[in-house]
């Protein structure tokens, strides 16, 4: 136990994930000895972030204004819409540079044991923009684990009807690796989603 | 492949061990409660990533300290593996195969076959369905490793759709359900597909292994489904349509009532179920040669010797069955354990445990 007004930090933020006991406190001590106004930098960072982002009203993802920016760009493709579990998912693939649509950030993914059904999934508004923003093609992005596949599969049921293509990412080898490394369940997706040269 | 090294910390009665076998027979003597077990649970655990007892997890943590560690290195072919398991008390276990996470646990069974045989074995044909089906699946598992891999699927989707129908029932949405059947369908043929698999590799395994142990019967497998699973056919359909058929009746009772982890495999001599058969020794030796089976399928499959871990069978076996297990120790490694030396027909490096120490 250290002093009260140290614990209380270390406690704070040993609540973050990736931070155990050890790397708290390692924090805690670094942010003592720092130049105070590095500290007040960090709690300033933390408040604004809080106060100043919110979600964007129409895909979800984190903004500071009305809309984030992907939505507000005019160059982005309105008819094709990218599905991902979580906003922090976004960057990623903005990074291939691969995708000129826009997002929907659905919240997570269906998994009944962790109490997550359609309802608490942002589904229905996903459903509500088909109409309203004229999407031809909704790309599941979610993870490619048992409740991802099953969350591509809840929203191709509720989507095709309407006429949406509903496509999913392939899942497979990694780029420049070496076949001897894949592991066999990456190897037995890749082979089941071969394509045809 | 062998086990070259062994280290237990706070693991049953050890606070620490360090055991280095000899890569051909080993014989652990000691007196009841002496920690001769706990030392081939320890290894088997490395393979197989559960207790052999069948006890839960904090059971393995040495009473009044909060984790246990066991790591082992063993030499195969292509080099080493090392398997590190940390067991906290309570929470989650950290499984590290050569210092890494990986991808699913039940990888793991694929890179070391073990094959323990054990006094418990006789619940193997005595008991309900349960234990032959964790047996045929973690033969498959030690097999391919894909198969572990859809285990798990399997059993979360299953998980996942009774969670869902416990929470909901009559009124779980269809939709939902659909997705949930789609996953258990596609999940359980894969499952059942290893299932058969396993069963096609073990037949002729099973009854060379009923001779080899000395019995004259033909011992052979019987399979049952109740949503009639079909060898030969696409499973994945018949799944989901008895899911879809049962899905009022599931509903009502909140649990997933069709499907490969309701199956029956059961074993038959000379066309009478072992289950029901009068002796228990003719039982023992049903159970026994069922590892055999499992070893001579693994040693043949993956051109290396499991490990074979012998936990005081023979005082349970008379010279006939004893002659059996013997044969199976060609040039693999072997943990033997006995309460009494002499018991063990067996030329090997001899340990003597203490319950604090081995040597």
């Amino acid at each position: 136990m250290f002093e009260p007004p140290v614990q209380r930090l270390v406690d704070e933020l040993a609540r973050l994930p990736g931070i155990g006991r050890k790397s708290a406190q390692r924090l805690a001590f670094h942010l003592l000895n720092a130049e105070e106004t590095d500290a007040v930098r960090l709690a300033d960072a933390i408040t604004s972030m809080r106060r100043e982002v919110r979600l964007c009203t129409r895909c979800f993802n984190v903004t500071a204004e009305e809309e984030c920016s992907i939505c507000r760009d005019l160059r982005r493709d309105t008819s094709i819409v990218c599905v991902v579990e979580r906003a922090q998912d976004i960057p990623v693939i903005e990074k291939t540079g691969e995708f000129s649509g826009r997002y929907h950030v659905l919240g997570g993914a269906i998994s009944p044991i962790e109490g997550i059904g359609p309802d608490q999934l942002r589904a229905r508004e996903l459903l509500d923009r088909i109409d309203a923003e004229n999407i031809t093609e909704v790309i599941v992005a979610a993870n490619p684990t048992l409740e991802g596949d099953a969350t591509a599969m809840f929203l191709a049921r509720m989507l095709k009807p309407l006429g949406v293509k509903v496509t999913r990412l392939a899942s497979g080898l990694p780029v420049g690796g070496d076949l001897d490394y894949a592991d066999e369940i990456t190897l037995g997706r890749a082979l089941s989603g071969r394509k045809e040269l | 492949m062998h086990l070259s090294w062994l280290e237990l910390t706070e693991v049953r009665c050890y606070e620490t061990l360090r055991f280095e076998p000899d890569p051909g027979v080993n014989v652990l003597v000691g007196s009841n409660g002496a920690g001769k077990t706990s030392i081939l649970e320890s290894v088997a655990y490395l393979g197989l990533l559960r207790s052999f007892r069948g006890t839960p997890d904090e059971a393995i943590v040495r009473s009044g300290e909060e984790n246990a560690v066991i790591r082992g290195e063993f030499e195969i072919e292509s080099g080493t593996v090392r398997v590190e398991v940390e067991i906290p008390r309570s929470g989650r276990r950290r499984v590290l195969v050569n210092g890494k996470r990986p991808t699913r646990n039940r990888d793991v069974m694929a890179q070391v076959p073990i094959v323990a045989f054990q006094p418990d074995d006789l619940d193997l044909v005595k008991r309900g369905p349960g234990l032959r089906r964790a047996y045929l699946d973690d033969l498959a598992a030690q097999l391919w490793p894909q198969a572990g891999a859809v285990q798990q699927d399997y059993d979360r989707a299953v998980r996942q759709r009774n969670t869902l129908l416990k929470q909901a029932g009559r009124g779980a949405d269809g939709v939902t359900l659909d997705v949930w059947d789609e996953r258990v369908a596609t999940a359980g043929a894969a499952v059942y597909r290893h299932r058969m698999d396993v069963l096609e590799a073990l037949d002729a395994a099973i009854g060379e292994a009923y001779r080899l142990v000395g019995e004259r019967g033909a011992l052979t497998w019987s399979y049952t489904t109740n949503w009639g699973g079909d060898p030969q056919g696409e499973n994945v359909e018949r799944l989901q349509g008895a899911l879809l058929e049962r899905r009022p009746r599931d509903m009502d009772q909140r649990v997933t009532s069709a499907g490969p982890h309701r199956d029956d495999p059961s074993l038959v001599v000379d066309g009478r179920p072992a289950r029901t058969m009068a002796s228990q020794g003719e039982q023992r030796t049903v159970a026994l040669a069922m590892r055999v089976a499992a070893y001579r399928v693994l040693a043949a499959r993956r051109s290396m010797q499991p490990i074979l871990l012998l936990d005081d069978v023979f005082s349970e076996l008379d010279a006939t069955h004893t002659r059996g297990v013997m044969s199976l120790l060609d040039d693999g490694q072997v943990l033997v354990t006995s309460a009494r030396e002499d018991e063990v027909p067996a030329i090997g490096r001899r340990w003597i445990a203490d319950g604090r120490n081995i040597r």
